[in-house]
């Protein structure tokens, strides 16, 4: 049986883990705020953006062909972009993205396709790396904070290697935000874009968003169809950044939920050892007195 | 004289950036340089990666480094939607500086007319728009 002494170090030791994931659990849950009021802030931007590439759209006439939305008749290569966070300590996190990307190379695999891996993120570069993956994109350093910047970076590449032909149609796996105790694993394809994305959703804010203006007076500054040459690829650019504000709050929250396990935990084997202890601490009394007694007999 | 103010709004991924009346915004579209006032016409455009300023009367100038973005005006208020929007006092030169230097030597092993060297032409441009508001003080 342990000692008294080395059952009260387990105790301070674990007392001392205790008060670290306590702490990463209160300040996951701070940035976990901030994440969440970064999801809200997108929003506006992104449905401004929808309203005005309609508006082209229409002025244009229809939605001409342009590379990123040309579909491939042939896939044979698959880019795969993983959104990982940079830290572990966040329960199944980033685990659950791997292995959903994983299995899904592996489907493609077996239908005789190429995977291509992208991954932002240490954790899923690092580990893709050590499974002996090749990575045509590494992204990590900001996971904490994605910039617009960051996902325009991504995105570029992606549609770089779309549009010169060395992928033929790109998936993205994050964890979805439900809310700060459920996320999801989200598989989304990113590219080809598909053009309905561009034009559906929200034909009821059309009306309050430019009033009763008359679209031929609209003065174009270049030519619609120009504007819409670069209004398209910005749907890509936000859909990643979208995602990558979706990881960081997900992993905020799984951070924050892993780590108040942790410290339920932590507080469940301090009561067993201090019970232990007690017990240890009470049973050499118990000897003790036992000697004691033992000793005065043997004197009578 | 004083004139006659509109509301402007400038969005960026990030979340508003700007909402207040103006005098005037000066900026640049793809096609040249442009000045909107109040009452301007309903319009659509494209923007390039440049300075974009804010009178906002009596000599009062906001300043602010614009990346790429549109603009769209109409019922008297314009709206910038604009991928990164810096206030130019927010800039960091030096650091600036050291991202176009990497971007510069990148394109120069990139092969000419690809997608990637046409990227990192256009991310070259938008640095060198940003340095020029930064050193401008």
């Amino acid at each position: 049986m342990a000692s008294q002494r080395d059952v009260k170090q387990r105790v301070e030791s674990v007392r001392n883990i205790q008060k670290i994931t306590s702490a990463m659990e209160m300040v996951a849950a701070a940035r976990l705020r901030r994440a969440e009021l970064r999801i809200a802030a997108l929003r506006p931007y992104a449905g401004a953006l929808r309203r005005m590439t309609r508006q082209a759209a229409e002025a244009a006439g229809n939605v001409p062909n342009f590379p990123i939305l040309d579909e491939r008749k042939e896939v044979k290569t698959v880019g795969i972009l993983l959104v990982t966070g940079d830290r572990g300590l966040a329960g199944a996190f980033n685990s659950q993205i791997i292995r959903a990307g994983l299995r899904s190379a592996t489907e493609h695999e077996e239908a005789g396709r190429k995977v291509r891996w992208y991954a932002t993120g240490r954790r899923g570069v690092s580990s893709l790396t050590f499974r002996g993956k090749e990575l045509s994109g590494a992204f990590s350093g900001f996971t904490d904070r994605p910039a617009y910047g960051d996902a325009r970076t991504v995105a570029e590449r992606l549609m770089a290697d779309f549009i010169d032909g060395k992928v033929d149609e790109v998936q993205i796996f994050y964890n979805g935000y439900v809310s700060a105790l459920a996320q999801v694993v989200r598989a989304e394809t990113l590219l080809p874009l598909q053009r309905a994305t561009v034009l559906e959703e929200g034909e009821a804010e059309e009306v309050e968003a430019e009033g009763q203006e008359s679209r031929a007076l609209v003065e174009y500054e270049p030519d619609p169809e120009i504007i819409l040459q670069r209004l398209i690829p910005d749907y890509v650019e936000i859909s990643i950044f979208r995602a990558l504000l979706e990881s960081t709050a997900s992993e905020h929250g799984a951070r924050m939920t892993a780590m108040r396990n942790a410290s339920e935990n932590a507080a469940d084997v301090i009561e067993e050892l201090t019970l232990a202890m007690n017990r240890a601490r009470q049973a050499e009394i118990t000897q003790e007195i036992m000697e004691v007694v033992a000793g005065s007999e043997a004197l009578v | 004289m004083a004139k006659t103010l509109f509301q402007v709004e400038i969005l960026t991924p990030e979340g508003k950036v700007f909402d207040d009346q103006v005098e005037m915004i000066s900026t640049r579209t793809s096609v040249g340089s442009i000045g909107v006032l109040a009452n301007h016409t309903p319009m659509l455009a494209m923007l390039d990666a440049c300075e974009l300023r804010l009178h906002k009367g009596d000599g009062d100038v906001l300043r602010f480094a614009q990346a790429e973005g549109y603009l769209q005006v109409g019922g008297n208020k314009a709206m910038l939607l604009i991928e990164e929007a810096v206030a130019a006092d927010d800039l960091d030169a030096a650091d600036l500086e050291v991202r176009l230097s990497t971007r510069r030597t990148e394109l120069e092993s990139l092969e000419d007319g690809s997608e990637a060297a046409n990227v990192a032409a256009r991310d070259i441009k938008r640095l060198e728009a940003f340095l020029s508001v930064a050193s401008a003080d």
